[in-house]
């Protein structure tokens, strides 16, 4: 809320500097979100009109004479038309700075004319939220006054952010309050004694009738004698700082009363309430308002409204209606300042799409006390433009103070590490307008002030001493945390994976959960916040597609995020890792691919680091990926998610026009890191043969590998396919695979003959398998 | 006797020949083995002494070995000549150390993790475990057990994605706080990263996927101080010795009393008034903290009475913006390759 500081200070003492007060509201729990500076301005002094002429010698100029407490009245010359004599304006003198103009004695058409009457706009004010030419001042101003003093016009304006649980805050009085207390300074109320004292005939009896539990509270008070019309300038002047445009006089009282103590009015024309009954109700089915926007609403029984015997008048804390509007014909009111459950306000607005600086408040739960302090208070300021007010009626629950909370200065050290002797507690409390009693045993016994409705518990008044004795003062110690049994591991496995993925040359990156497409497994957003994001990813595949896309270049990388998808009603949520890499094919056979050996040999290297054990790669298939070049990544037959090239369909409707080979792991399948149990080579040297075995292309280089070890035993030291070829020398349907074939003895050294006799039993093994047969 | 002398002396002369003429080493080794191998002239020659009267043996093995020590010598000498040149070959080299360097390919780690990783770590030097969870979270975890039920006017702070009546993508990571506190009895020190989405326009300050560190210690004796103390350590480990951090009261209902955490603009310290990263005031926000409400300790089943914490929540993209000076924070789910790499 904009917070002018000059209305501020009519209640508290506060220092000079505006960063001092902001930084003071900041460190109460009121950030100040911009400070507006404004213009200094003097040499303005309120003037009276004794007599105004027309100009010698310009049909369109007027000549005034002004009284401004000095022995000569000052003669000046005006192009304003509203003058008129008696009229109290503003006049700036010879020597005043205006925001755009410095003023200087000037001839007018011969005439010398001795300062400017000015309007609103010269003031820095909002020109059209004011009267057209001169700004009109209240007659009971006497001349002579500093204009700048009189309506706190030399004043920066604060916007004030109050937090949801403080709408006692939302106003002018509620941050004096806090500020009182913080600089222990005192208070300066306005007049919150209620006027009203005249009765009602008994046939014009105002009665009220809650038929809602969501109204708590409800006071409604008449005044007659009203004229409508512009409301004083002092008035018009601090609404305009506020941000507040002027209406009319009532109106802007309703205004000035909210702003002022954060209670929100309404004021009803008497004459257009039905038998002078207000009846708080919920709407029924069919009813309709037009609301003093000008619309006309639909209501449904969620519409909490204030009603006559006829019809709803207006909606309850949100804003009034058309038919019962104050006009300028207007000359009795009805005041309404009423209290409504906060939950019912907020979906009553949401369900409507309106928001009013009423509701704002009233939505947030304001405490019932407030309604009798608006009446009065507005009550007085009616009463000082002469209407008759007349007795207030209440309805609703009574108030009562509320419960006692008790509180031990231990309770404040124990909380906040700073140990605050009883009486300063106690103090800061009642700075803020609490009753403190000390029992015998140094228990404080604190009952919150009306407007509180956030104090309940101890803490909550923790929080208030800790606010007034200032949080800088508790002082910062590192806690020694004690022992528990709490594991880091999921974590902990996520960055290893990273920094080895990083390691291995892929970049991170961080895509959108949210994606423009899905299907019917897919986990969809209620409320998406547009489009493009109206699904939850069910892979990391497209978000790296697109970057390898948008790189241009060749790209690896990689990601690690949750992803979604929906089984039977239940949402499942996976920790995913994505890596992988753009490669343009090279120029290789069609049955060799080593991109995608370069991925997989990447997937071997990683999750060997991380679980102990290399991974087997079974050949298999999944959506999105090449029918030919995609494998199963496992360990001990779990299997932990697919590896390789993605469909070159789909990657080129992502406008990647290189292929891009992919590894998706599911995290949490990855199995914790195994500790291997160390094996002491032979001390015997070891020899090796090469085998070219000619096998149908159907043969998987693994299952040869496999074959050997199982042949050989513990003979066998390592084996491993390094070559394939294919070709016219070894015939259709069949390539020729290079086995190397690694073999020691733990016991002795290894003979040739040993050696080759264990190749023939592997030859033998080779062609009864797989038909092998020694490549020539 | 004079024979073999004289048969010595021409080998030796022949030795001397071949050695002199060798080119390299290679070839003064095929001198020696032709010499002094197995097979080579001297060993034949040595041979010869069984064949000698027993008064002439011990001369003429003399002199063989004294001529084979002045060939090995000469080998020696011959061999540092050739060592020698090759080294002074090798050391005549010189290349330009100014031209650019071949790249190894290293990857980088995305600066979202690498500032998490760094908060944790500074959390797990001093005792805390790093938890994380899911990020589809029932109501229940997001808002009832932090004491927000529905209708709660903070509800309205967290304007989330609702995946079902009663789940939503998690605005905050301090579910993390309940499932926590539920699964272990007191003592519990944790912090909990992750990534949180709110329906938030995005612009060069926010984005509606973002990441969190959320923080939380309960145990007997906890204080504010602490929290002090900690988040003080935290700020000084990203951004430096001389960081200074504010804390003022705010609202929220899952903290009571409740703080707002600030800390020095790394950027300007507060010397710039037109500084972009904290708009001239000198500090930049970091997120919110506080200790524990009692509300929520009792929904988990612990006694407010005897246990008290506390905890935080970051925002960490916002630090990365400050860490980073970097001027959108939407290049942060951008992954542009030059920003990843200048992050790197």
């Amino acid at each position: 809320m904009l917070v002018p500081i000059s209305w501020l200070r009519e209640y508290v003492a506060l220092p000079n500097e505006t960063d001092a007060i902001a930084h003071r509201l900041a460190m109460l729990g009121f950030p100040v979100a911009a400070i507006e500076r404004r213009p200094r301005i003097s040499g303005v002094v309120s003037g009276r009109i004794e007599s105004v002429d027309k100009h010698p010698n310009a049909d369109r100029l007027l000549v005034a004479r002004v009284e401004v407490a000095r022995e000569q009245p000052l003669t000046i010359a005006t192009a304003a038309t509203n003058v008129a004599a008696g009229q109290r304006i503003a006049v700036a003198t010879i020597g005043a700075k205006l925001p755009q103009l410095a003023i200087e004695a000037r001839t007018m058409r011969g005439v010398a004319s001795q300062g400017m009457m000015i309007s609103a706009d010269e003031l820095a004010l909002p020109s059209d939220w004011f009267e057209d030419g001169i700004m009109q001042l209240d007659a009971a101003v006497e001349p002579g006054l500093d204009v700048v003093e009189l309506f706190g016009l030399e004043t920066d304006v604060l916007d004030v952010e109050v937090t949801a649980n403080r709408p006692d805050a939302m106003s002018i009085l509620g941050l004096a309050r806090e500020l009182a207390a913080s600089y222990g300074a005192g208070l300066r109320l306005p007049p919150l004694q209620n006027p009203g004292i005249l009765e009602e005939p008994p046939d014009e009896q105002t009665s009220i009738s809650i038929e809602s539990p969501d109204c708590y509270r409800f006071v409604a008070q008449r005044f007659d004698g009203v004229a409508v019309g512009p409301a004083p300038a002092w008035m018009r002047v601090r609404l305009a700082l506020a941000g507040q445009r002027p209406i009319n006089n009532l109106v802007d009282v309703s205004n000035y009363v909210m702003l002022e103590t954060g209670q929100p009015l309404h004021f009803y024309d008497a004459a257009k309430v039905a038998n002078r009954r207000l009846v708080v109700r919920s709407a029924r089915d069919g009813e309709r308002i037009v609301t003093l926007d000008g619309v006309e609403r639909n209501l449904g029984p969620q519409a909490l409204v204030i009603a006559d015997d006829r019809q709803p008048l207006g909606l309850a804390g949100l804003m009034g209606g058309a038919t019962s509007e104050v006009t300028a014909m207007t000359t009795a009111i009805l005041l309404e300042s009423a209290n409504f459950n906060g939950p019912r306000v907020r979906r009553m607005s949401a369900a409507l799409g309106l928001r009013s600086e009423a509701s704002s408040r009233h939505e947030k739960s304001l405490a019932p006390a407030l309604t009798d302090l608006g009446a009065a208070r507005a009550a007085a300021l009616l009463d000082d433009l002469g209407a008759k007010a007349y007795r207030p009626h209440v309805a609703g629950a009574p108030l009562t103070a509320a419960q006692p909370i008790a509180l031990r200065a231990s309770n404040v050290e124990r909380l906040l590490g700073l140990a605050i002797p009883a009486e300063r507690i106690a103090d800061h409390l009642r700075a803020l307008g609490c009753r403190v009693d000390a029992n015998a045993e140094g228990t404080l016994s604190v009952t919150p002030p009306p407007w509180r409705r956030d104090l309940t518990i101890a803490a909550d008044l923790v929080e208030e001493v800790a606010r007034i004795e200032g949080y800088d003062r508790i002082p910062a110690v590192v806690p020694s945390v004690p022992a528990h049994e709490i594991s880091s591991a999921a974590f902990d496995l996520e960055n290893a994976l990273a920094a080895r993925l990083a390691g291995l040359g892929y970049h991170e990156i961080v895509t959108h959960s949210l994606r423009a497409t899905g299907d019917a497994a897919s986990v969809e957003v209620r409320n998406p916040i547009s489009e493009e994001h109206r699904f939850l990813r069910d892979s990391l595949a497209p978000g790296l597609i697109e970057h390898f896309a948008g790189a241009q270049t060749p790209a690896r990388a990689f990601e690690i995020g949750q992803i979604f998808r929906r089984s039977d009603e239940h949402i499942v949520e996976q920790t995913a890792l994505g890596f992988g890499f753009s490669a343009v094919r090279g120029d290789e056979p069609p049955w060799r691919d080593s991109a995608f050996l370069r991925l997989k040999g990447d997937c071997e290297a990683l999750l060997r680091a991380v679980t102990g054990r290399v991974p087997e790669i079974v050949p298999g298939e999944s959506s999105g990926f090449h029918p030919g070049k995609t494998g199963i990544v496992t360990i001990d037959d779990t299997t932990l998610g697919i590896i390789g090239c993605f469909d070159p369909r789909l990657t080129k409707a992502r406008n990647l026009a290189a292929n891009a080979y992919l590894c998706l792991l599911d995290v949490g399948a990855i199995p914790p890191y195994a500790t291997p149990q160390y094996r002491a080579p032979s001390r015997f040297p070891s020899t090796y043969r090469d085998l070219a075995l000619v096998v149908a292309t159907s043969v998987h280089a693994r299952a040869i590998e496999r074959a050997v070890s199982d042949v050989l035993g513990g003979l066998c030291t390592g084996v491993a396919v390094f070559d394939e070829y294919r070709g016219a020398q070894v015939g259709d349907g069949r390539k020729s695979l290079a086995v190397r074939i690694t073999m020691q003895r733990f016991d002795t050294t290894i003979t040739d003959e040993e050696a080759d006799e264990a190749i023939a039993r592997v030859l033998d093994a080779m062609r009864e398998r797989f038909g092998a047969t020694i490549r020539a | 006797m004079t024979d073999l002398a004289e048969e010595l002396r021409r080998l030796h002369e022949r030795f001397n020949a071949a050695a002199e003429s060798a080119g390299d080493e290679e070839a003064l080794e095929e001198a020696r083995v032709a010499y002094l191998g197995r097979n080579g002239e001297v060993t034949v020659l040595r041979r010869t002494i069984g064949t000698l009267s027993p008064q002439e043996r011990p001369g003429a093995g003399k002199a063989i070995n004294d001529a084979v020590s002045t060939m090995e010598a000469r080998l020696a000498e011959l061999r540092a000549r050739f060592e020698t040149r090759a080294f002074d070959e090798e050391l005549a080299a010189s290349i330009d150390v100014t031209f650019p360097g071949t790249p190894s390919g290293m990857g980088s780690i995305h600066p979202v993790r690498r500032i998490l990783a760094d908060a944790c770590t500074f959390f797990t030097r001093h005792g805390f475990a790093v938890v994380v969870g899911p990020e589809a979270e029932p109501d229940y975890y997001n808002f009832d057990a932090l004491n927000i039920p529905s209708e709660h006017p903070a509800r309205e702070g967290f304007d989330s994605f609702w995946l079902t009546e009663t789940m939503l993508l998690r605005p905050h990571t301090s579910p993390m706080q309940i499932r926590t506190m539920q699964r272990h009895k007191p003592p519990v020190a944790i912090v909990a990263p992750g990534k949180c989405f709110r329906r938030d326009a995005v612009d060069a300050r926010h984005l509606f996927q973002f990441h969190q560190v959320e923080g939380l210690l309960v145990a007997e004796d906890i204080h504010f101080g602490h929290l002090k103390g900690m988040l003080t350590g935290l700020c000084r480990e990203l951004f430096g010795p001389n960081q200074s951090v504010r804390f003022r009261p705010s609202y929220f209902p899952f903290t009571e009393p409740s703080a707002e955490v600030d800390t020095t603009c790394p950027k300007c310290a507060g010397r710039t008034a037109s500084c972009n990263m904290c708009g001239g005031s000198g500090w930049i926000e970091l997120g919110g903290s506080g200790m524990v409400h009692p509300s929520v300790l009792r929904e988990v089943g612990y006694d407010p009475e005897r246990y008290s914490g506390w905890a935080f929540g970051f925002g960490v993209e916002r630090l990365g913006l400050a860490r980073y000076e970097v001027d959108d924070i939407r290049r942060f789910v951008s992954s542009e390759p030059d920003f990843l790499r200048q992050l790197s």
